[in-house]
């Protein structure tokens, strides 16, 4: 089964959407910032999904989604970012940053499950 | 409760602190984009959080001051004053909402639910105003963000043909050349599209791809034809386009669609109109006699129509134009990463764990303390080198296992500080003063327990010297100072110890009205002299207060003496130094952990006792030393000190030799007579019964390697016991013994003699 990388800093959001994932049988990996996510790219871990919030202190999510397209075993990775309806521009930034698509918050493990279905095998 | 919502109550918390933070350097720094931006995210975590919580009346609260915080962010509307005490107020009210959440009901209870309606009336109030000049602007962009879906219309029926006899959906779909780079495979869509029914016919266009030499692999030059069997919606389908529908060219013709439709969707095609007439009839959506018709009808009512014949756009004019799409995307990109600016240092790694698991670690390591002081002991008496080298690997691990485990317990004062802000803020409006807060040393660290209690007293400390410390405006400006007053909140480290410290440069402590005070309330007696010191740590006395009307700020009957007690309990002192007219320096010493020391271990007769290491500077012989006198020369400096024997009681001949510990505390220094020194000895701290809480000089138990009890001496009460012993016999008019806490204490030792 697919292993998907969850980047949030929100301990309540990676907790509610790891727990949906790894119910539906998806293997989490989470980072809680996008540095921590990037060493876990740069120690070559192996995944099949990203998704990542954009809005985090430090680095963001669209610098992390650069970052990670940067990285040539991430090149075709699909990256789904966590936004919510209001931020529409943002959205247009992220695809411009090389995201595959978005999950709009708050998302029903339904939706959530079929958007990543969408991207993934 | 559930795990879930106890990570986000703690999260919240901690957001909201951080929010506040935010808030409060807001009317500071009005235009600071990062703060703005940090408060935001604040916000909407906590939104965010309780919708998967599920708690609805955090969420529709929360909500509002996110817009609020929105508009703020976008520069819709201006930081002032009272927009922060608005935000500010919002802060403590979601504060209270994550406590009602805690408390598991079900409902903030009806003054909470008051008090967020009005909140949520001057919230509204200030969006509403801010509506109106936003809508204008908002109106343009939102028609911008336009999708490349085509609607089926109307408009073309007109143009002949008859309805195509299907049951299908057909989908045209060209995928943009960044497909592939924004991680999609185009081969997921189709894939999903099949999880929405039953896929009846499917055509690759794969015209697009150049010649070997000029293709890039790593673009996508792929389009599809596809024949969707569905009951889903024309929505449902558009949606599965969603992530890629500003890239690619989608269109859909629901069942039974006009023949015109599909032609005009050949027309609009880049491909050439023949051959995907071939590929729709390939795909089974018409018969070739359809698309026949259906171009030359289409062919001769533009020619009537005499509309332009316009060359369709060829698939580089398309690409053209999603080019200036990305260009624009990236200049967004771009100017929004200037905005962001610096990164906070806010990224500490971080692993959440419960209170109580790391008490229970910090209990274990104290018992492995004690486990390997008795194996290094028996490895010593059993002579047997080998096993007193293992031994002793080992007990410098466990050393090492005993640093790390109380260093897990250590946190930052920080966090207790910035709380003052907000106090300082709310106070010195109220007052109606004019007060800064200065915070220095916030990166020192202490033990979570302590820090925890260490609040309370701190925050009576720095209300006093905002209320009774710092003078009215006024009375400042007479006096020379600037204006603004300033409390200044340090922390730091020093021998072992922390020193917390609360200044103000106000207007100092009262002597004579202190003195007054005191004899008012029979502290002392009229004819005392005492020295300055002495006189102004008066204030730290039970029912002690200068001030004669009691204000609701620092005179909740909670008087200095309850400040120093809590701090007692920590094992700390409190003192206060004061210049007349210039401000008062309230100085709190408090040990690093409560659990584990460094120990000294000293013995008389049979009995050991044991100096926190910390506090000892050094160790001397003492040759008979015989007399009354309580005092030696040490390298030119009068040192006082005091023979434990005797304190204690201990029977027994004085050994012809005995040694002197050295000890220091708060600056004054002292000697402690024992019979033998037995050196360093890591010790856990094992509190004394309730029965003597109130016993001076002795801090607490331990247990030895042995399995001996030995007492922990309590070094500030000493050096003051002997220091003032000193004081009293060498100055004897001094009627010192009716005042201090320290006088119960020596007489009480005294007593016993």
């Amino acid at each position: 089964m697919s292993t998907i990388m969850l980047v949030d800093d929100s301990a309540t959001i990676l907790l509610s959407i790891s727990s949906i994932l790894t119910k539906a049988g998806y293997t989490v990996e989470k980072a809680a910032n996008a540095e921590e996510a990037l060493k876990k790219f740069n120690a070559g871990v192996k995944i099949n999904l990203l998704i990542t919030d954009l809005n985090m202190p430090g680095m963001n999510g669209i610098e992390l989604i650069k970052e990670v397209r940067k990285l040539s075993p991430y090149k075709f990775v699909p990256i789904l970012f966590l936004t919510t309806e209001s931020q529409q521009s943002r959205k247009l930034e992220a695809k411009a940053a090389g995201a595959s698509g978005w999950i709009v918050k708050p998302a029903t493990a339904d939706e959530l499950l079929n958007t990543i279905k969408l991207v993934i095998r | 409760m559930d795990e879930l919502t106890s990570v986000y109550i703690q999260e919240s918390r901690e957001q909201l602190a951080e929010m506040e933070a935010g808030l409060l350097r807001l009317e500071q720094n009005p235009d600071d984009h990062d703060n703005i931006n940090g408060i935001f995210r604040a916000a909407h975590t906590i939104k965010g959080g309780a919708g998967v919580v599920e708690c609805s009346f955090i969420v529709t609260f929360t909500h509002l001051v996110e817009n609020l915080l929105d508009s703020l962010r976008n520069g819709d509307i201006a930081v002032s004053a009272p927009l922060a005490t608005l935000l500010l107020e919002c802060c403590d009210h979601m504060g209270s909402l994550v406590d009602v959440l805690a408390a598991q009901l079900p409902e903030p209870a009806d003054d909470a639910m008051a008090r967020g309606n009005a909140l949520t009336v001057r919230l509204k109030d200030i969006l509403h105003t801010d509506k109106g000049q936003k809508t204008a602007a908002n109106g343009a962009t939102a028609s911008g963000a336009s999708l490349t879906v085509h609607d089926e219309v109307g408009e073309v029926e007109s143009s002949g043909g008859g309805v195509v006899n299907t049951d299908s959906w057909h989908i045209s779909v060209r995928f943009g050349r960044d497909v592939l780079r924004g991680g999609m495979d185009p081969l997921s869509f189709i894939r999903y599209l099949g999880s929405l029914g039953e896929i009846i016919g499917i055509e690759t266009i794969a015209d697009a791809i150049p010649a070997a030499a000029e293709m890039d692999p790593e673009s996508c030059y792929l389009g599809f034809e596809i024949r969707l069997q569905t009951k889903a919606s024309k929505a449902d389908i558009e949606n599965v386009f969603n992530f890629v529908s500003d890239e690619c060219e989608l269109r859909i013709l629901p069942p039974h669609s006009n023949v015109a439709d599909y032609i005009r969707l050949i027309k609009e095609l880049p491909e050439d109109s023949m051959r995907l007439g071939e590929m729709l009839v390939r795909s089974g959506a018409l018969t070739q006699t359809e698309v026949d018709q259906g171009l030359l009808t289409q062919h001769v009512s533009a020619a009537t129509a005499q509309v332009s014949d316009q060359p369709l756009p060829p698939l580089g004019e398309i690409l053209v134009e999603n080019k200036v799409v990305h260009k624009e995307l990236v200049e967004a990109a771009i100017a929004k990463q200037t905005q962001v600016g610096e990164k906070k240092a806010h990224d500490a790694q971080l692993v959440r764990v419960h209170a109580d698991k790391l008490d229970q670690l910090i209990d274990l390591v104290g018992e492995l303390v004690i486990a390997g002081a008795s194996a290094n002991l028996l490895a010593q008496k059993s002579k047997n080198g080998d096993l007193a080298e293992a031994t002793s690997v080992l007990s410098r691990l466990v050393e090492s296992i005993r640093d790390s485990a109380l260093q897990l317990r250590m946190v930052q004062i920080g966090d207790t500080f910035t709380r003052f802000n907000r106090v300082v803020r709310d106070v010195s409006k109220d007052l109606g003063k004019e007060i800064e807060l200065v915070i220095s040393g916030a990166e020192t660290e202490l033990d979570k327990t302590v820090v925890e209690k260490i609040g309370d007293p701190l925050m009576h400390l720095v209300r006093n010297s905002l209320d009774h410390g710092i003078e009215p405006v006024a009375v400042r400006l007479e006096r020379g100072k600037p204006a603004c007053g300033r409390v200044s909140l340090n922390a730091f480290h020093d021998s072992g110890i922390i020193v917390i410290q609360v200044s103000d440069d106000g207007g100092g402590l009262n002597r004579e009205r202190i003195r007054a005070k005191a004899i008012e309330r029979e502290l002392i007696q009229p004819g005392d002299t005492l020295t300055d010191k002495e006189m102004i740590n008066l204030i730290f006395e039970p029912g002690f207060s200068t001030v004669e009307k009691v204000s609701n700020l620092s005179g909740r009957g909670v008087g200095m003496d309850v400040v120093r007690r809590n701090i007692q309990s920590l094992r700390g002192t409190v003192e206060v130094t004061s210049s007349e007219g210039q401000g008062s320096t309230f100085t709190i010493r408090l040990p690093l952990t409560l659990a584990i020391i460094d120990g000294f271990l000293v013995g008389i007769e049979k009995a050991s006792y044991v100096i926190p290491l910390d506090s000892v500077v050094e160790c001397i012989e003492h040759k008979n030393l015989t007399g009354d006198r309580n005092f030696l020369n040490l390298r030119g400096e009068a040192l006082p000190f005091v023979r434990l024997r005797e304190m204690f009681e201990t029977e027994g001949e004085v050994p012809a030799r005995e040694s002197i510990v050295v000890v220091q505390f708060a600056g004054h220094r002292a000697g402690i007579v024992v019979d033998q020194l037995m050196g360093e000895f890591q010790t856990v701290i094992k509190p004394l019964g309730r029965m003597f809480a109130n016993l001076r000089g002795i801090g607490g138990s331990t247990i030895l390697g042995s399995g001996e009890v030995a007492l922990i001496l309590d070094v500030a009460a000493l050096v003051k016991i002997v220091t003032r012993k000193e004081e009293e016999r060498l100055l004897p008019n001094k009627n010192a013994t009716s005042f201090s806490s320290l006088a119960s204490t020596s007489s009480a030792l005294q007593s016993g003699r």
